[in-house]
């Protein structure tokens, strides 16, 4: 009987294992394209990408998209190990642009997308391509930009007289004093995620030497050994040594740190414009998205962290490049389309003038046209390795390893 | 000082208890606590409430868990990657560990050092010659690209276990059955595996366990929804920037429960198979 | 004697499926390391051979400082032989005497080995979290407030608080491991010593660990050489971090492999691993058979 049992449970397995793998057969004349994306179930671009992929299924008839969801972390992993053997790649990928992007590009792994992109150039401004052109070609397409928000709960200000966020540096230092003083922490950010620190430290970085210094220092052709950037890692190295950021940073993830901004635990939250939607609709006292103020008057209050990232990118081995560079413009239409209007960040493509978004999302927009400089953050800007390199030496700024001199030192002989 | 003696062993036997049940509260703590978080909302499981019962009992949790993606077909495609590796490394393991032991050969020793390679190298080593391996031989997006590297890589604390266990077996019996007409294979069949019945709880449990929580290679070498197992299906719950701890731990909890009532059940099972191997050997 | 062919072709025959899965996932991925290791590749491009400039640079590099990786590892590897193993023999040979509620106790020592990385980690990481925490609100309610710490994030104890979870997961395995040989003792070995007057110590002591020799061993290469390769828990705890306190080869391996695209560096921590564990199963090997 047990043995019995056993084998009939063997050919089970048998059959089962036979029929693993087997793929389902299309139509002959049907044609489905693989889209490799991070927004998963729980994303806040995931109903976009569903209501982005039925829009061109029903406009292209006999076209199937598979969509294929891998949370951040694990994407980056399975990307690159795809990318590095050339083998079992999506006819269509997500993607950050610059650094990210360019090694796959590097590689000839990616489709430049010049010829395709002149029908959309209207929609699609050429200054949004930036960030997916290398030597002037493109090879992405993005659909959504993020820049570096400081968000601020007015409630907890209130309480120490202030009803905006400070406009100038002293008055910022002033308001973090007094809330101290009260008790309530002033920053929220998580110690344990170095990009987390690189939101406070990048728009201290370029609020004391302008954009178009931190884009060369990034490019190489300017030096990190500048007094401005010194200021700056001053600047924040004050701030951390005042105690104005969360005693407990290094324990704390960046969820955690949202958790506790969203709870009203601390008055700020510097991070990425993609926190609008969570922030807007989950905290229950009013939130007011702005920028941090400027080091050095010189330089423009509106210069800016963040930018064009988020990019839909075609590979170069896929067997339907016409079809599936037409559904990565379309899908990234629409994509920014929706996100846009569901507060989730904003667009990169044109949009609807009468759209009604929320506040923050507003605000966003508002801080995005009145930029005069725009630098993307820097673990994206920079190839993976250089990257790394950067956020070493910002979590050794901020655990004190090392003073602004040997700051701006380090980066100058390690990221050569 | 009879009296004195055994005062003086109940006291210590009382201590040992504190400690064996001290350490069994140590251990089922996270079981405790993985319930009770999937079923709190996220301000609860982020400091109001982090070890207590839930305050209000959120089953929605479980829904949306049980909504977001396809968990039950996960939960199976994991089972047959399970059951499939722990039978192919058990019969690859014993295999080998006979013609190491049992078997008289030049080089049986430099095989076994070997095969002993394989507790040393670190599984995320290899994902890319393995991508691209699996990749040229079409099994990629299949769960032959889960089951084959599993099984490989638990291949050599099988033979470590067998080796064990069958070196216990007195020679005799080979023997014994060689005069009775027996040749390699029937020594192997009639003597060598039905004594093998410890071992194969052991190596079966250690598999099991090998590939039931393994996510990078899970990972990397599946896209296909219907093929995922249950630790993506679990990871690919948090989204980029936004995590809802709740679902998460509805996920934890439907990936866990049955690999502990399978475990509850099966671990009287291999007490007995182990006391019926003692008698017999 | 001679050997008939057919022996010879035999002992083919039952070492060929083994052999077949570990050259094709394991001795080759490893060669590839190999070659790799001794190239520049950010894992796109063409690898450039630079021979053993990766190696050097490993054993060179301040930034990397793979001793300080080492150290921690070794330091982990010592505490899992002299807690981990002697708790682990401990409780296995308790229960192996009868005992009330022995099986429900077997069972439940068991658990925190069947519960996945993610969770295990989550629940530390509660622990652990320096407002909330269990650890921090004892030791608080006990008075001792100024024994409180960011456990994980304090250069100074995250070493240690990420090394707790990790030996006290494998326990459990341990335990069963060592159970289970010794359910395999004959039973008349030791109602002989019982009738000898023999105390349960003694009998554990010159009766069972003996007997248990083998299943000993398969637990300190398995503790070695899983620590040396540790890598699941450290990672959802720490990454490495605080500025690289917990650091440990495989963390170093992964941020170099995906995190900093450098194959060529990456593959050369690898290789650089498979010969540690292999040295060090070897030297246990020849440690248990000399003291036969």
């Amino acid at each position: 009987m047990k043995k019995a049992l056993s084998l009939v449970l063997a050919l089970c397995m048998i059959v089962a294992l036979f029929t693993v793998g087997s793929t389902a057969a299309y139509a002959d004349d049907d044609v489905t394209l693989t889209l490799w994306s991070i927004a998963t179930e729980s994303d806040s671009s995931h109903q976009a990408f569903i209501d982005a992929i039925a829009a061109f299924e029903a406009a292209h008839p006999g076209v199937k998209i598979e969509h294929v969801t891998t949370e951040n972390e694990a994407y980056k992993t399975k990307i690159k190990a795809a990318m590095s053997s050339g083998e079992g790649l999506p006819d269509i990928f997500f993607t950050w642009g610059m650094g990210f992007l360019g090694e796959f590009v590097n590689a000839g792994r990616v489709y430049c997308v010049d010829n395709e992109y002149e029908a959309y150039k209207d929609e699609l401004p050429v200054a949004m391509t930036g960030n997916v052109r290398y030597d002037g070609k493109m090879y992405g397409v993005p659909y959504t930009m993020s820049l570096i928000t400081l968000y601020a709960n007015m409630d907890l200000l209130a309480e120490v007289g202030y009803t905006e966020i400070p406009a100038t540096y002293e008055d910022m230092m002033a308001c973090c004093e007094a809330l101290k003083a009260k008790g309530i922490i002033p920053f929220g950010v998580a110690g344990k995620e170095k990009w987390c620190l690189s939101e406070y430290v990048e728009p201290l970085v370029i609020k004391s030497v302008g954009g178009d210094k931190l884009r060369d220092m990034y490019n190489g052709a300017a030096s990190w050994n500048d007094p401005g950037v010194v200021k700056a890692i001053e600047a924040f190295q004050g701030m951390v040594d005042n105690g104005y950021f969360d005693p407990s940073a290094n324990a704390l993830s960046n969820d955690e740190v949202k958790n506790n901004f969203i709870a009203g635990k601390t008055a700020f939250y510097q991070n990425g414009s993609w926190n609008n939607k969570d922030i807007g609709e989950k905290a229950n006292f009013t939130v007011k998205a702005g920028t941090f103020p400027v080091l050095d008057d010189s330089i423009p209050l509106y210069s800016m962290i963040g930018g064009p990232n988020n990019t839909l990118a075609v590979t170069e081995s896929s067997e339907h490049k016409d079809l599936a560079v037409a559904a990565a413009f379309e899908l990234a239409r629409f994509m920014s389309d929706a996100d846009y209007k569901s507060g989730a960040n904003l667009p990169c493509w044109a949009a609807d003038p009468n759209a009604e978004v929320n506040d923050l999302i507003q605000a966003a927009a508002d801080m995005a046209s009145k930029a005069e400089n725009m630098v993307l953050f820097g673990d994206n800007f920079l190839n993976a390795d250089a990257a790394n390199t950067y956020l070493d030496y910002i979590e050794m700024a901020w655990a004190g390893d090392v003073t602004p001199e040997e700051y701006v030192e380090g980066l100058d002989s390690d990221l050569g | 000082m009879y009296n004195n003696l055994s005062n003086k062993r109940s006291l210590n036997k009382t201590v040992i208890y504190i400690i064996l049940i001290l350490w069994a509260l140590i251990s089922i703590f996270p079981v405790y606590w993985m319930l009770t978080f999937s079923l709190k909302t996220n301000a609860e499981i982020f400091g109001e409430n982090v070890a207590g019962l839930p305050r209000e009992w959120v089953w929605e949790n479980y829904k949306r868990a049980f909504n977001t993606g396809n968990m039950p077909r996960y939960f199976i495609n994991s089972l047959i990657v399970a059951i499939s590796t722990i039978v192919i490394t058990l019969a690859a393991s014993v295999m080998a560990t006979y013609a190491i032991t049992r078997l008289k050969w030049k080089g049986r020793k430099r095989m076994n050092s070997f095969f002993m390679l394989g507790l040393t190298i670190p599984i995320h080593a290899s994902i890319v010659p393995l991508y691209t391996t699996l990749a040229k031989l079409k099994l990629l997006d299949t769960l032959w690209a889960l089951i084959i590297p599993y099984s490989a890589f638990s291949l050599a604390m099988g033979i470590l276990v067998c080796t064990g266990f069958m070196g216990d077996i007195p020679y005799d019996l080979d023997e014994a059955a060689m005069l009775d007409g027996c040749g390699t294979w029937g020594i192997f069949f009639r003597v060598i595996v039905p004594l093998m019945r410890p071992a194969v709880a052991t190596v079966g449990i250690y598999t099991f366990l090998q590939c039931w929580n393994e996510l990078m290679f899970a990972n990397v070498f599946i896209n296909s929804d219907k093929w995922r197992t249950l630790p993506v299906g679990v990871q690919s719950l948090s989204g980029q920037y936004t995590t809802d701890w709740g679902p998460i731990g509805a996920a934890l909890s439907i990936a866990t429960i049955p690999t502990l009532i399978f475990y509850i059940f099966m671990s009287k099972k291999i007490q007995d198979s182990f006391v019926a191997g003692a008698v017999k050997g | 004697m001679k050997k008939p062919l057919s022996y010879k072709l035999n002992i083919f025959l039952f070492l060929l499926p083994a052999l077949l899965l570990f050259i094709c996932v394991l001795i080759a991925p490893i060669i590839m390391s190999f070659v790799y290791s001794l190239t520049k590749w950010n894992g796109f491009t063409t690898p450039e051979f630079i021979g053993f400039k990766n190696y050097v640079e490993l054993f060179t590099s301040k930034s990397i400082n793979i001793f300080r990786a080492l150290k921690n590892v070794f330091l982990l590897a010592l505490l899992s032989c002299c807690i981990q193993l002697p708790f682990a023999l401990w409780l296995a040979l308790r229960l192996s005497r009868p005992i009330k509620g022995k099986s429900a106790l077997l069972s439940i020592y068991f658990m925190p080995v069947l519960i996945s990385t993610v969770v295990i980690g989550q629940l530390w990481l509660k622990i652990y979290n320096p407002d909330y925490g269990v650890l921090n609100v004892l030791l608080r309610s006990l008075g001792l407030d100024s024994w409180t710490r960011i456990w994980l994030g304090d250069k100074k104890t995250a070493l240690a608080a990420a090394f707790v979870p990790v030996l006290w997961q494998y326990v459990g395995y341990h335990m069963l491991l060592m159970y289970a040989g010794i359910k395999g003792v004959p039973t008349d070995l030791i109602e002989a010593a019982m009738l000898d007057g023999a105390t349960d110590s003694q009998i554990s002591r010159y009766i069972i660990i003996p007997y248990i020799r083998p299943i000993l061993r398969v637990s300190v290469i398995f503790a070695v050489t899983g620590s040396l390769k540790s890598f699941d828990l450290i990672y959802v705890l720490t990454n490495g971090g605080p500025s690289h306190a917990t650091e440990v080869p495989s963390t170093l391996m992964i941020s170099m492999l995906f995190l900093r695209n450098r194959y060529g560096m990456g593959s050369a921590i690898a290789v650089m691993l498979i010969v540690l564990c292999f040295v060090f199963a070897l030297l246990i090997n020849m440690l248990f058979k000399e003291e036969k």
